[in-house]
């Protein structure tokens, strides 16, 4: 894995092979697994509610989940985060994902996550295709075109998914 | 009610009002041993809207080093049920209080009093060969823990910045150096750690405050194959040496949470440092963000490497430490109460929920 640099925030191509999988409690109290995830889109986004890059992002990627419909899936993680700071930032700042609770870091370290806000792209078969170590722009994101980029992974940059 | 009678009898509570002034030319930061001062230290913590089965932990000073603190019985009152606990791997103790869904106003206030003393260690007269460590304990003061792994990154930056150095001294003074020069905040840098020393070193951003720097301090030394702790406690009165940003200002030390280090060098023992309080007095110091060369920041760098001031409390030294009762995370250390309320941990900035004051007074002998 690439360290965070200086320089704006793109989405990397992943080759660092398939990631474990995961079954994390939500703030809802139920737990949510990967696995059902699996037949979509997925960004698999790890923050925490102390990083401020982090706060801002999250509203952007609603949006972009909104965008998509149903055909992308985000599921936030919360690294190492105090429950209640979790579910007070959602109070003011709400999203329709689910939050997950990494409470020990383990998803994370499993992951090799160094950097908040971290996102890993996942194709339909879970299968990790792009990173972004880093806050990014989902804003400039087009979520047919971001499936499109998925599928032909390997061949295609994931800035064909962009709008700009 | 539980109740611990304190050890010590006739004492007048006073607290420090004195704040002596640093003078721009006149740095005399000089700790040194032999005037122990005593202090009493009251926690009083609330959980404000219990939402079922509610716990506090409230760490208790449990450090005794005859050359610098000793830490006497707590006594407490409360209307939940109350224990001592004490954590297996470092004897780090803590009052853990339970109460019943059906209290409506958890609270507990809990007393401890302690007495410390400067300290400080020339490290420019031989040492005693007889002063070592056993092999047990110089493991344990060199293994990893969960946020200080010291392999990796950690190990590859250490070996950098003591490579070429001869001995034990040389290499902690290359990375105390190193610490001081190199920990800021670097506004290009983007997004933060997960938490731990080697993330910080992944990404670059190696800003932070004392639970950052200091535990990058340790790690890096550990690294080295030379034993270091952290040492997490709180600042309980002004500096009497003028630094603003080395005391606690007023007899409410509620934020004032401050962990230091220490270094164990054969022939000396353990050794008191803190670089991160070196940071502290380039960002905090009056008129604030002094140049590294700035006398305030001169006396404070060369001072804190063997030595620091006696208006501090330690609590432990510990890491990952399991509250007991709780089926939450491991906290990695125990320097702030900790609560939960329905199983849901809490937060100290959760102030709608979770409030809690700590003060400290000076006692004086009658």
């Amino acid at each position: 894995m690439q360290p965070a640099g200086a320089t704006a925030a793109e989405l990397q191509r992943w080759s660092g092979g398939g990631q474990s999988a995961f079954s994390l409690p939500t703030i809802g109290g139920a737990a949510a697994v990967l696995e059902a995830a699996r037949g979509h889109a997925v960004l698999v986004h790890f923050f925490a509610t102390w990083c401020e890059p982090c706060r801002e992002e999250l509203p952007a990627l609603n949006r972009l989940a909104a965008r998509a419909g149903g055909s992308v899936t985000v599921l936030a993680i919360a690294v190492a985060d105090a429950d209640r700071s979790v579910q007070r930032f959602f109070v003011t700042t709400p999203v329709d994902f689910p939050i997950l609770l990494d409470r020990d870091r383990a998803v994370a370290k499993a992951w090799n996550v160094a950097t908040l806000p971290t996102t890993f792209v996942l194709d339909a078969s879970l299968q990790p295709k792009f990173v972004v170590e880093s806050d990014f722009a989902w804003d400039t994101i087009d979520p047919g075109k971001l499936s499109s980029a998925l599928d032909a992974a390997g061949s295609t940059s994931i800035k064909d998914a962009s709008n700009r | 009610m539980h109740r611990r009678e304190f050890l010590k009898a006739g004492v007048a509570l006073t607290f420090a009002a004195e704040w002596p002034t640093l003078a721009h030319a006149d740095v005399n930061f000089d700790p040194t041993p032999g005037t122990w001062r005593n202090f009493q230290i009251t926690t009083r913590l609330e959980i404000a809207k219990p939402a079922g089965v509610s716990q506090a932990w409230i760490p208790l000073p449990s450090v005794n080093q005859k050359d610098w603190i000793k830490s006497s019985d707590s006594q407490w009152t409360t209307n939940g049920k109350a224990v001592l606990a004490r954590d297996l791997h470092y004897g780090a103790e803590m009052l853990h209080v339970a109460w019943a869904a059906n209290e409506e106003a958890p609270v507990v206030e809990v007393a401890s009093r302690i007495a410390t003393q400067d300290r400080a260690v020339d490290l420019t007269k031989p040492g005693k060969p007889a002063i070592d460590l056993t092999s047990a304990d110089r493991k344990f003061n060199t293994m990893g823990t969960e946020l200080i792994p010291v392999d990796g990154i950690v190990k590859q930056t250490s070996d950098k910045i003591t490579a070429g150095k001869t001995n034990e001294i040389e290499k902690v003074h290359a990375i105390y150096e190193w610490i001081v020069e190199n920990t800021f905040r670097d506004a290009k840098v983007r997004g933060c750690g997960i938490g731990d020393i080697a993330s910080m070193l992944k990404t670059g951003n190696l800003g932070g405050k004392c639970a950052d720097l200091n535990a990058l301090f340790v790690g890096l030394v550990r690294a080295a194959g030379i034993p270091a702790r952290d040492v997490y406690g709180i600042r309980v009165a002004p500096s009497k040496f003028g630094y603003k940003s080395l005391g606690a200002g007023t007899e409410v030390i509620t934020k004032a949470q401050h962990c230091r280090a220490e270094v164990f060098l054969n022939g000396y023992g353990w050794v008191a440092t803190d670089p991160a309080d070196v940071r502290k007095v380039v960002l905090e110091e009056p008129p604030t963000n002094l140049a590294i060369d700035d006398p305030k920041v001169a006396a404070a760098r060369k001072t804190l490497f063997g030595a620091w001031e006696g208006n501090w409390l330690a609590y432990n030294f510990a890491h990952d430490v399991a509250l007991p009762g709780s089926s939450g995370p491991k906290v990695a250390f125990l320097m702030y109460p900790q609560g939960e309320t329905g199983n849901t941990r809490l937060d100290c900035l959760d102030a709608d929920n979770f409030k809690y004051t700590i003060k400290s007074k000076e006692l004086t002998a009658a």
